[in-house]
């Protein structure tokens, strides 16, 4: 059976799987980005604290996602919740960081102007710092999504869901009929949505850029302007390795 | 009198933690309604510190602070600062803000209808000239330097604060651009009459934009704090005279205008007078030339005996080509306008050109001989607030839009 039939024959579960996948991962990076930027936004003012809390986050991503997941099944049990709580943890780091270094970012006379003309903390984050630190942060999130596609496919084994079944089962039988396919269309599989969820966030990115609205309304008579340009994303240099 | 206090610190100090000087130590003033203090001393010297614990965006460590008569330690913080404008550099807008979002950010947070922001954004856009149909919309990344300060400016106006505190706010344009700011500020102030404390580092713009002038040293602590006219004639020690740097009585000409002073009178001609006629009347009346002027007594060329030879018939081209001030100019401008046409003597003329009166060397002299002795005159006593003397703000060109902001 080529791949491509067998692609077609189980076109259904392979689908369900996928689904399933895309699901448990944007929740928990829906989980990720409210506790990180949480975090993010509790700690950026003191140097200390941020220190401590991205060296926190670090060293949770350094924890090999075998072992993470496998740590988990005697808290949380098998299934569902354990893979969630873990891609969670692992989606926290980029996210923390990306929110400090946005934050942190922004030119210092902007939070003074906003306090000054009788902003609270509180309304100066939400109306100014926030929506200024974004694009940096939604980068943040575009690497925890990307990152966390990966990680979930070895959620299955602890009984989670998603493509990983397919990529397991075929590893397991090595050699046996369809083996083969089953993890390619389990990696395929990953890859594929992998791309589509970043292609998502990257035209999220572009509709909630800050001073989009303002900028259409005005361009009609100063012409198109350059797009904002999103300060360096952070790059995550410890992804990958712990797989 | 103590109605008429609008600010004051007394024995305010802040000492930051970890450090073993305080950054403003006892500083005691009192700033009164309607006027421009400017604080101005070396970076570092505490000014901004001082300023920012008057709408306590830095709290005070000891001391008081009352503004229009309440202790603003008794008062909420950010309350406070909406009753305060609050201009920094650059306006300090917000770039993902439109300019009208901008501006109408501390109505909004007072609760105010949307209508009636968007009205008042309006008007204060016109209040500080910029057209809001063309620019309402627009992103702070999307005007000049000069237009955003203009901005911010409006910003700090939004709630109609009585009082205002301006951080170096014209201290990132260009020079010409800053003259026209604060042209545009005085002309503004004179309809508002806020009550302003004004940092800078820049003594000459602390000379122009001040009612009084603080000069600042280390700490914060006062060295001198009295009008620009009394600083230039007698700083109160070397440290102030260095600051003020040379030329200290050549600044005092930027005090006054034109229109302030005597003018004398000139021996006008007809340019169509024949050159015996200019002799005559030179030989009448003993003055060093004539006054050359058309039909429409537009002044044109000086005329001397010595510019006359013997059998010439006409006066074209004749004598040295003359330079004219208008009122409202500064004695500076007078004298720069003498000095460039290498003649010691500038033409007062009106809007039109039209010959109004010659003011000489010799009055600009006299004139700065009056200004010292009107200060000696307040030395001997006279210590209530001085009537000021006139400002080369320019308070005639009233537009329509600031008396829209005075008749509200």
């Amino acid at each position: 059976m080529t791949f491509l039939q067998f692609l077609e024959s189980r076109r259904d579960l392979v689908l369900a799987q996928t689904l399933e996948h895309a699901i448990i991962v944007l929740m928990s990076v829906a989980l990720a980005t409210v506790v990180g930027v949480g975090i993010g936004v509790a700690t950026y003012r003191r140097r200390r604290a941020r220190a401590i809390a991205t060296a926190i986050a670090a060293a949770i991503l350094t924890i090999p996602s075998f072992a993470l997941l496998g740590l988990m099944i005697a808290p949380l049990g098998l299934g569902y919740l354990p893979a969630l709580v873990a891609l969670s943890l692992y989606a926290l780091l980029p996210i923390i960081r990306n929110t400090v270094v946005g934050l942190t970012g922004i030119d210092p006379a902007l939070p003074e102007a906003a306090r000054g003309i009788g902003m609270s903390r509180l309304r100066s984050l939400v109306t100014v710092e926030l929506p200024l630190a974004w694009p940096v942060i939604l980068t943040g999130i575009r690497v925890s999504t990307q990152m966390t596609v990966g990680i979930a496919a070895i959620a299955a084994y602890v009984g989670g869901p998603g493509l990983g079944n397919q990529i397991f089962s075929g590893l397991a039988n090595l050699g046996g009929v369809n083996s083969l396919n089953k993890a390619l269309v389990g990696t395929v599989g990953v890859v594929v949505l992998a791309l589509a969820i970043d292609g998502c966030l990257a035209l999220l990115g572009a509709l909630t850029r800050p001073g989009r609205r303002a900028r259409s309304a005005a361009s009609g008579r100063r012409g198109p302007l350059r797009p904002a340009r999103t300060p360096a994303a952070v790059s995550l240099t410890a992804t990958g390795a712990h797989r | 009198m103590t109605d008429d206090v609008m600010i004051s610190l007394e024995n305010v100090s802040k000492r930051y933690r970890g450090q073993k000087a305080p950054a403003v130590e006892n500083v005691s003033m009192t700033i009164r309604r309607g006027e421009i203090v400017v604080l101005v001393g070396p970076s570092g010297c505490g000014k901004t510190t001082t300023m920012k614990m008057i709408n306590r965006l830095i709290e005070p460590s000891s001391g008081r602070i009352c503004v229009d008569g309440a202790d603003v330690t008794s008062l909420d913080g950010t309350e406070l600062r909406r009753r305060i404008g609050y201009v920094i550099q650059q306006g300090g807008l917000f770039p993902h803000m439109s300019v009208a979002t901008n501006v109408g950010m501390v109505p909004k947070m007072l609760g105010w209808s949307r209508r009636r922001i968007d009205e008042r954004v309006d008007e204060l856009l016109h209040l500080v000239g910029l057209e809001p149909g063309q620019y309402r919309n627009r992103l702070p990344r999307q005007l000049s330097g000069g237009q955003q300060q203009r901005v911010g400016v409006a910003r700090a106006l939004a709630a109609d604060p009585p009082v205002m505190l301006m951080d170096e706010p014209f201290g990132a344009t260009d020079p010409l651009t800053r003259d026209r700011l604060q042209n545009e500020f005085l002309r503004l102030q004179e309809k508002l009459q806020k009550t302003i404390v004004f940092v800078t580092h820049d003594f000459d713009e602390a000379i122009k934009m001040g009612t009084r002038i603080a000069v600042l040293g280390e700490r914060s602590r006062i060295r001198q704090f009295d009008t620009p006219e009394r600083l230039l004639a007698e700083p109160a020690d070397k440290t102030v005279g260095q600051f003020i740097g040379a030329g200290a009585a050549l600044k005092q000409l930027n005090l006054r205008r034109v229109d302030a002073v005597e003018w004398n009178e000139a021996e006008l001609m007809h340019r169509d007078e024949s050159p015996t006629a200019v002799l005559r009347r030179l030989d009448e009346s003993g003055a060093w030339a004539v006054l050359t002027v058309d039909s429409e007594r537009r002044p044109l060329r000086w005329v001397g005996p010595r510019d006359l030879e013997p059998g010439q018939t006409s006066l074209d081209g004749v004598g040295i080509p003359v330079a004219v001030v208008e009122p409202r100019a500064t004695l500076q401008d007078a004298l720069d306008a003498m000095l460039g046409a290498g003649c010691g003597a500038s033409v007062v003329v009106d809007d039109d050109g039209r010959y109004r009166g010659v003011l000489d060397i010799e009055s600009l002299m006299r004139a700065i001989r009056d200004m010292r002795e009107v200060e000696r005159d307040r030395d001997r006593g006279m210590a209530e607030a001085p009537p000021r003397l006139p400002r080369q703000s320019d308070g005639s060109r009233d537009s329509a839009s600031v008396r829209t902001l005075e008749s509200r």
